[in-house]
């Protein structure tokens, strides 16, 4: 197991490697950054465009820029703004912002499509499973910034009504200025993070439940099931122990593959919450044409999907004694 | 394999209870389609320490029997019927009731040992696990026993071997496990369904060898379930033929092999590879194939197959009747004109069912 966790750690190395690439090529031929300096009228003094290019490094070659960029990034140097936004620090601000209501959005969406994919699985054909079946496909089918302004003009006004006061947020991560202990902060953030993490988690519940309900499906109908039951263990074992048991090792490889996917609905939901995270940074950075903003950003998003995908291998291979071996 | 020490006649003293007596039991399965009838009256007697062999061709419903008897077929079937393990009632019995009785009283060893263990627990655990789901022993204590089990299965280095797994054994090593699983907790019925027919053919005797081992080791009454007489021949006390669904003939195993009364029977002991063959001929399968059990038609279900069918046979399904007084007895309109017939017969095959088959 150990062997087996180190040698997938090594592999990521590589595979980060070969992703900076792409991502700077990608970034370097997208478009001249000092376009938005050539362009305007009355024409920007030479010596400042210069001045400009020697900051960003533009005057020595391709490769050598590429390696001064990574050579500082792995040393926490994101390099220079155009902006004159100190990079490193606001990254791991937006980062933190960010991942709570991912990580969060995750889990949640990962222990609900357990137990509604479960139970549709063990009571097919039931009610349960026909309002599960039904719920899912909603929503599947609803867009993430139209399931958040539902949340937002509906749900949330309610439980504010409700209580009497606002508990549940629509705008920002959190309140700004607000003073208090660790404790009212911690309430505050979480009132916050209520609406966009259940906007989040819904698509992904909906898709992993279905996947998770078939999953179950097959292991149930499997011949090792009914040897369990031949064994005269009780239902609950057999279900827990040897069902469930088998069937969650699908499911981690698909949640593994979404992340990418989530990082990307977490911009949207962001942007409808008006959240000051990664998602803003990329919109900012976008309008600015500030490269090594843009740079960081699809970097430290490079990591997330890596690091998802290794957690992702190493339960899998927990789970699976057939991996741990192979 | 010699034939086992158990008299021919086991049980039938007056005094002696069935340890499993199976009464009229059928089953269908609602589909898209219709109703298939699966089994369609199934009754057989099992007394202690016997080896009952039901043999039949692959759809004759061996395998529903069996699940029926263990409660584990899926909620759409439909059973009716009895079966009785001693004094207990097992069809209709809540799954509580199963609960104790299936691996403690009664057991079964499936037909695909390769996909019949959990493959993220080791050979050990899943042995211990049955040991511990009827015994209130210590996790030690059952994993010893486990050990025991794997030994007298005939798994070598038992010890090292019970942390493999499943993965890292063959399929003849998987079927002992699943041999060793079933007598784990001393059954007095072992039901065995085609533990050999996924194997290599080199595997196949051992693996009948340590059935008959583990059968004798916890003095369990057996079924085994085949679709090869020839197996059946050495292990078994007395033989159950079915066809579609049915019992079609039933009887000791030399009632069987030497005066069948049964074209159906008659036709899988021609369809035998015989050692003492001197004409050196090719083996004779039954042509055509058996019936959908989907809305069969009236009569007997074999005669589209059968070369003594007469109009009869179109018309009324033959019952199960007694041909020779001691049980011997089967469902053919014509079992009295086959009396005559000593040796395992020559079936004349039917020349059109012939180029069917071509
Ligand atoms: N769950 C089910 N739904 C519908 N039909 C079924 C179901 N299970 C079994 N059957 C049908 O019942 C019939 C008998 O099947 P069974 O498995 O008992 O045959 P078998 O005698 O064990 O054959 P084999 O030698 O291939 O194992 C078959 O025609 C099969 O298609
Ligand atoms: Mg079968």
């Amino acid at each position: 197991m150990y062997a087996f966790a180190l040698r997938r750690l090594l592999i990521s190395v590589p595979l980060l490697l070969v992703s900076s690439m792409i991502v700077y090529a990608l970034v370097h031929f997208a478009g001249d950054p000092l376009r938005d300096l050539e362009g305007r009228n009355p024409p920007v003094p030479p010596a400042v465009l210069e001045e400009r290019r020697r900051l960003l490094g533009l005057d020595k070659s391709l490769p050598e820029q590429y390696w001064n960029w990574l050579t500082g990034i792995v040393t926490g140097d994101f390099g220079p703004s155009v902006k004159g936004i100190d990079i490193g620090a606001d990254l791991s601000r937006r980062l933190g912002v960010t991942m709570r209501m991912v990580i969060l959005a995750i889990l949640l969406a990962v222990i609900l499509a357990m137990v509604v994919g479960v139970l549709s699985a063990v009571k097919q054909y039931s009610g349960v499973d026909y309002t599960a079946t039904l719920l899912g496909f909603i929503a599947l089918s609803m867009p993430v910034f139209w399931l958040a302004a539902l949340l937002k003009e509906f749900l949330a006004i309610r439980i504010n009504q409700a209580i009497g006061k606002t508990v549940v947020y629509t705008i920002g991560e959190s309140t700004p200025g607000l003073e208090g202990g660790l404790l009212t902060k911690l309430a505050d953030q979480a009132g916050h993070l209520v609406l966009p993490t259940i906007a989040l988690a819904a698509v992904n519940y909906a898709a992993w439940s279905r996947y998770q309900r078939s999953s179950m499906l097959d292991v149930l109908n499997s011949d090792f099931i009914r040897l369990a039951r031949a064994k005269g263990l009780s239902r609950r074992r057999v279900m827990v122990r040897h069902a469930l048991r088998c069937a969650l090792i699908p499911l981690t490889t698909v949640v593994a593959l979404d992340a990418g996917a989530i990082l990307g609905g977490a911009v949207i939901t962001e942007r409808v919450f008006a959240w000051h995270g990664m998602g803003e940074m990329l919109l900012n950075a976008a309008n600015d044409q500030d490269v090594n903003r843009l740079l960081a950003w699809l970097m430290v998003s490079a990591v997330i999907v890596v690091l998802f995908n290794l957690v992702a291998d190493l339960l899998y291979a927990y789970l699976d004694p057939r991996i741990r071996y192979a | 394999m010699t034939l086992t020490d158990s008299p021919g006649t086991a049980g039938t003293a007056a005094g002696v209870k069935p340890v499993l007596e199976v009464r009229d039991l059928s089953v269908s399965f609602p589909t898209d389609d219709g109703l298939v009838q699966a089994v369609r009256g199934v009754s057989y007697r099992l007394m202690p320490r016997e080896v009952l062999g039901i043999v039949g061709e692959s759809g004759s419903g061996k395998s529903v029997t069996s699940l029926a008897i263990m409660g584990l077929l899926p909620r759409t079937a439909r059973i009716a019927g009895s079966a009785c393990l001693g004094d207990q009632e097992l069809i209709g019995a809540p799954y509580s009731t199963m609960q104790h009785l299936r691996g403690r009283r009664i057991s079964m060893v499936f037909q695909d040992p390769i996909s019949s263990l959990n493959p993220v627990y080791s050979i050990g655990w899943q042995l211990a696990e049955a040991v511990r789901a009827h015994h209130d022993v210590s996790k030690q204590a059952a994993a010893d026993r486990a050990v025991d089990l794997l030994q007298l299965v005939g798994i070598p280095n038992a010890k090292e071997r019970a942390s493999n797994y499943p993965h890292e054994f063959s399929g003849g090593m998987r079927q002992r496990v699943v041999i060793a699983i079933a007598i784990a907790n001393d059954p007095e019925v072992l039901i065995a369904d085609e533990p050999t027919t996924a194997l290599d053919v080199t595997v196949q005797a051992q693996i009948l060898e340590t059935l008959d081992l583990a059968r004798r080791e916890t003095n369990a009454a057996m079924v085994l379930i085949t679709h090869d007489l020839g197996v059946v021949a050495g292990v078994a006390d007395r033989v159950l033929v079915m066809y579609a669904g049915k019992p079609v003939e039933t009887g000791t195993v030399d009632e069987i092999y030497y005066s069948s009364r049964m074209p159906y029977t008659l036709g899988l002991l021609a369809s035998l590879p015989r050692l003492d063959d001197r004409k050196g001929g090719a083996l004779r399968p039954i042509p055509g194939s058996p019936p959908s059990l989907l809305n069969l038609a009236p009569g007997c279900p074999f005669s589209p197959r059968c070369t003594y069918r007469g109009d009869v046979c179109d018309e009324q399904e033959p019952e199960l009747l007694e041909v020779a007084p001691g049980g011997h007895r089967a469902a053919c309109h014509f079992s009295d004109q086959l009396e005559q017939r000593r040796e395992a017969p020559v079936l004349e095959t039917d020349a059109t069912l012939q180029e069917e088959l071509a």
